[in-house]
Order: structure tokens, then C-alpha cells, then sequence
């Protein structure tokens, strides 16, 4: 099975830090960035095989970064779990649109995470 | 009863009779010159005495005609009620009179009753009137009062306001030439048109004011009048405006709480997850959790510690314990505290701290918070690799410790620099840039002024970066 790439976006270092390594420890290859645009600049140019992103980002939303990929051509099969506090800000209907299969609120267990990242990538391959 | 003016006509009569008929008998047939002459004498005196009392009948009158000329002008001049009959033959007359003048002076006592309880009724009247129309001018809500024909009948000055007319000019004016809101003329005519003579409707309305576009509460009621089948409506608008901004504001606080206090809390269950997993392979990397899981449990305390003081400084409930300290020594364990967090944005702290002689009274928690809160927001509008001053000098001239935090950061724009310390307040330019509460500067705010009666800093250039600080008075 040929490594799979994961690209993590959130502004909090030390969400970042943790949900990296848990999925590094796991086997992953892991790209992380810390807003919105970075996140965008890194999925279009690595395309990664899964995007977890944040919600509330700096420069742009994790919303607007999913909606961004799924617009591309070339990121718009890309899957998304949006990690956030903030998970009765979204409707349904934007989630659909924007390529995020699930949605997990903080504070989170990345146990739950990675069991979750499992199911998504192998439904998608 | 034989009246005297009677008796004297007849006395009269009967003398004048009397000598017409001795005096004719006397020259007629006196059968002597003796008898015929003593009865011409005595018919003379008969008639000279007939004239006599026929004269003093007719002065007696014109004295009596005078007496009554004179009362009845002294009853026109309400000198007296009614009239003394001056002469028995005017009895008749001065009877009638008297009746007269007494069913007019009835019927101007009627009158008079009347017109008291008429004054009474009219000076209740009106001070009922004024009572109301005090209560509407002093109601800080627009009020406006249209009759049946739509026409304008009172108004208050925050309707004059509210719809921009002039309030004297506006009286008995149609609605639709004062009121420039298509919807509230609709709204007022349909009210009074409606069936329901008896219902309030309360309607919520987007209005263009002198002041800007705003909420009203618009709450409409019929006028009701029992003689009248049409009737006018009472139409208060209450301005909502404010109310609707500190909901949103409200929502957005516990919003952004719930968010806050759950970003820590997140990191504090994964680490400790992480470790119960086995996922630090090494010591270092143990030892790195833990700290992590310290940090943002600290991070944690203090954002529960600024929402509750902020809470209880502001409701009187906090106690204060002012003691002389030394602001560089709370200036110091503040950066302590802080120091972490810039390290990971790689944020280079400069200490310029003054000696530790000086002191100040104040409070050591709530100083220290303070500076906590200016120091955090420093390091998040800061950059990665920015340069954060801590300064605290003493003003000699001011009698006075001054503590600068100066950062390299993003900036203030000028437009939203004077609204930071309110609470919930965040500059919209910044939001992006972190995350936060919009309590932090209040608090700051509160324990400057109102604990320490001190003065707050606030200098910022876009692009450049921000000082906060303040001033406290130096003790001796």
C-alpha cells in the first residue's frame, strides 16, 4: 500500500503538533499548514489524498479552503474532516457541497480521529 | 283691608259730588238769598275739599312712582334683593315685580351652580390633559396619536425625532405629509380601519432616522370611543436597536467563549490521550506534553479567571486587597507567564524594568491580570518574529509608575482604537488575526480606572504596532 498523504490545517500549534504526529505514528505522510491559505497553496500543489482543516482560520475558513478545492478541477475529488469548536456554524448543505465527509467538534480524542481518517480513506479508495 | 289711596279717591269723589249737588240745589231753587248763599259757601268748601284731597291723592302717587324708580335702580346696582312697595296702589305692580326679579335671580343662581361645576369639570379636564401629555412627552419611546381622518393630534419629541418633523407645525397635519414611512402610514390606517376596535398589534420595523437606519417595535392600539364609530390609533415605536445589538453581541460572547475556553481544553485531552496511547516514544517528547498539557491548562485558567472577574469587578462582588507593591516585580511574573507562548512565535520579549524600590497601592491579582491580558493580546496580534518591550519606568513630574507594552505587531486602525476597551468589542480588521473574547481590555480597563484609579495607554499605527499601558500613582 502506497503511503498516503494527509494535509492538516489549524491555527492552534499544538492541535496541529498532535494530530500530526498521531497520524505520522500511524504510517501517514503529513503536510500541515497554519491558515486557510497556506492549506490551499499545499493541497493544490501536493494533492493530498485527505484534508483535515479547522474551522475558524486566519486568511481563510476552512469552509472557503474546502469549497476552494472542490471548485478545482484538480482537488475536487479530495476528501475533508473539518475539526472544529464551531461544528452548528455549518448546514448540512455546505458541508455536502464542499467535499466534508464528517465532521468532528473539539475538544477531541485523536484516537477517534485516526479511526476515522481509516474509514474515510479506504471508503474513498 | 280698605287701602288709603281707596278711601281717599272715595273721600274725594264724595266731596266733589257733594258740592256739585248743594251748590247746583243752591242756585237752582233757594227759596231765601240767606240759605242759597250759606249753601254756595258750603258747596265751595265741598268742592275746594274735594280738590284738596284729589291733590294730595295724586302727590302721595308720584312720591310712591319715585320711591319705586329709586329701588329698582338699586336692585339694578344689586344693592338690594327686592323691592319695598312704596305706595299702596303700586302693591300690585311692586307684587309683580318682586316675582320677577325673584325667578331671575333663581335662574341666575342655576346659571351660576352650573357654570362653577362646568369651571371644575373644565380645570380637571385639562389637568388630565396636561397629566397626559406630560406622560407622552417624558416617554423616551416615539409616541404619535392620529384621529379618524389620519390626522396628527399629538406627538411627542422623540417622534419628532424618530421622523424628523417639527412638532408645532406637525399638529392636525395628515400623517402623510409629516411621516415619510410609507409602511407606518399603511400600518397606522389599516389599524384603524381593522375590525378589531379593541386589539394591539405590535409589529418589528426597519426605519431610515436622522441617525441612521434602526429597530423599532412598533406597537399599535385603536383609540376608544364609544360615540364615535371611526376612531383614531396610538402608534409607540420603541427603539430596539440597542437591545438587538447586545443580543447579537450576547450570542457572539458565548459563542466565542464556548470556542475559547474549548480550543485549550482540546489540546489539555488529546496530549493526555497521547500519553495514555503510548504515542511519545522518547522522554523528551513525554516531557514536551506535559508541558503542553501545563500551558494550556494555565491558558485555560486564566481565560475562566477573566470572564468570572470581569463579571465580578463589574457587580461590586470582588473584593479588593490594595497593599503597597512593586508594579516591576508584577510586570516580571507576568512575563514569566507569558513567555512560552512567545517562544513558540518565535517573539523576542525585551525587558526594560525600572527598580523594584518604587511602589504603588494596589492589588496584586487584579494588577497582575491586568498586565497578563495586555502581554497576551500583544503576543497574539504580533507576528512570528516580532519584538514585544515590556517597559515600567517612574514619571517624576507625574508622580506617577508608567508600564508600556509595546509590540511590533499588526496595529489598531484609528477608527476602532477608541472602542477596544468596551466590552465584546473587537476590531473587525483583527479578527482574523486571532482568536478571542473581547474581554480581556475591559477587564483591563475596569482594573485600571475603577479599582486603581489610574489612566490607560492606548497608541496604535496600522502596520506597525500597538502600546498599551498605563499610569499609577506612586506612594511615598
Amino acid at each position: 500500500m502506497s503511503e498516503k498523504t494527509i494535509l492538516v490545517a489549524d491555527d492552534e500549534t499544538h492541535i496541529l503538533h498532535v494530530v500530526s504526529l498521531k497520524l505520522r505514528n500511524a504510517g501517514y505522510r503529513v503536510l500541515t499548514a497554519q491558515d486557510g491559505m497556506e492549506a490551499l497553496e499545499l493541497a493544490l500543489h501536493e494533492r493530498p489524498d485527505l484534508v483535515i482543516t479547522d474551522y475558524h482560520m486566519p486568511q481563510l475558513s476552512g469552509l472557503e479552503l474546502c469549497q476552494k478545492l472542490k471548485a478545482d478541477p484538480t482537488t475536487t475529488g479530495i476528501p475533508a474532516i473539518m475539526l472544529t469548536a464551531r461544528g452548528y456554524h455549518l448546514e448540512p448543505h455546505d458541508t455536502e457541497q464542499s467535499g466534508i465527509l464528517r465532521m468532528i467538534s473539539k475538544p477531541f480524542s485523536p484516537r477517534q480521529l485516526l479511526t476515522t481518517v481509516n474509514e474515510v480513506l479506504l471508503n474513498a479508495a | 283691608m280698605v287701602r288709603r289711596g281707596t278711601i281717599l279717591n272715595f273721600l274725594s269723589l264724595a266731596l266733589l259730588a257733594g258740592g256739585v249737588y248743594v251748590l247746583a240745589d243752591a242756585l237752582s231753587n233757594s227759596p231765601s238769598r240767606t240759605i242759597s248763599l250759606r249753601a254756595g259757601v258750603l258747596g265751595i268748601i265741598l268742592l275746594t275739599s274735594a280738590a284738596g284731597v284729589a291733590w294730595f291723592s295724586a302727590s302721595s302717587m308720584q312720591k310712591g312712582c319715585r320711591e319705586l324708580r329709586r329701588q329698582l335702580d338699586r336692585v339694578l346696582n344689586r344693592q338690594q334683593l327686592l323691592i319695598d312697595c312704596p305706595h299702596p296702589d303700586l302693591r300690585p305692580l311692586v307684587s309683580t315685580i318682586n316675582h320677577a326679579l325673584e325667578a331671575v335671580q333663581n335662574t341666575i343662581k342655576t346659571a351660576g351652580i352650573k357654570t362653577k361645576e362646568l369651571e371644575i369639570q373644565l380645570k380637571v379636564a385639562t389637568a388630565e390633559r396636561q397629566h397626559a401629555e406630560a406622560i407622552i412627552y417624558s416617554i423616551s419611546d416615539a409616541v404619535l396619536v392620529t384621529d379618524r381622518f389620519d390626522e396628527l393630534m399629538l406627538a411627542n419629541d422623540a417622534a419628532a425625532r424618530t421622523f424628523d418633523f417639527d412638532l408645532n407645525r406637525a399638529q392636525r397635519s395628515p400623517i402623510d405629509q409629516v411621516l415619510h414611512d410609507p409602511r407606518i402610514i399603511e400600518m397606522v390606517r389599516d389599524m384603524r380601519q381593522s375590525d378589531s376596535k379593541s386589539g394591539r398589534r405590535i409589529v418589528e420595523h426597519r426605519l431610515n432616522t436622522p441617525t441612521g437606519e434602526r429597530t423599532f417595535k412598533v406597537t399599535l392600539s385603536t383609540v376608544a370611543d364609544q360615540s364615535e364609530p371611526d376612531c383614531g390609533v396610538v402608534a409607540v415605536l420603541h427603539d430596539m436597536t440597542k437591545e438587538k445589538e447586545v443580543a447579537q453581541m450576547k450570542n457572539d460572547f458565548v459563542s466565542n467563549v464556548s470556542h475559547e475556553l474549548r480550543t485549550p481544553l482540546a489540546s489539555i485531552r488529546a496530549y493526555i490521550e497521547m500519553l495514555i496511547d503510548g504515542e511519545a516514544e522518547d522522554e523528551k517528547t513525554k516531557t514536551e506534553f506535559y508541558d503542553i498539557i501545563q500551558n494550556e491548562a494555565n491558558r485555560l485558567g486564566r481565560l475562566i479567571d477573566n470572564i468570572l472577574n470581569i463579571s465580578r469587578i463589574e457587580s461590586g462582588l470582588v473584593k479588593i486587597d490594595k497593599q503597597p507593591q512593586s508594579l516591576m516585580v508584577i510586570v516580571k511574573d507576568a512575563i514569566e507567564v507569558i513567555a512560552p507562548q512567545a517562544a513558540l512565535k518565535n517573539i523576542k520579549l525585551e525587558e526594560k524594568l525600572g527598580s523594584m524600590i518604587y511602589q504603588t497601592m494596589a492589588d496584586k491579582d487584579m494588577l497582575y491580570q491586568a498586565v497578563l491580558n495586555l502581554l497576551s493580546n500583544a503576543v497574539k496580534y504580533t507576528p512570528d518574529g516580532g519584538t514585544i518591550t515590556v517597559q515600567t519606568e517612574v514619571d517624576v513630574a507625574k508622580h506617577a509608575v508608567v508600564t508600556k507594552i509595546s509590540d511590533s505587531g499588526v496595529g489598531i486602525p484609528p477608527k476602532d482604537l477608541p472602542y477596544v476597551f468596551d466590552k465584546f468589542y473587537r476590531a473587525e480588521a483583527n479578527n482574523r488575526m486571532a482568536k478571542g473574547t473581547g474581554l480581556g481590555l475591559s477587564l483591563v480597563k475596569h482594573i485600571i480606572e475603577a479599582v486603581h484609579q489610574g489612566r490607560i495607554i492606548a497608541e496604535s499605527e496600522v502596520g506597525k504596532g500597538s502600546t498599551f499601558g498605563f499610569e499609577l500613582e506612586l506612594i511615598d
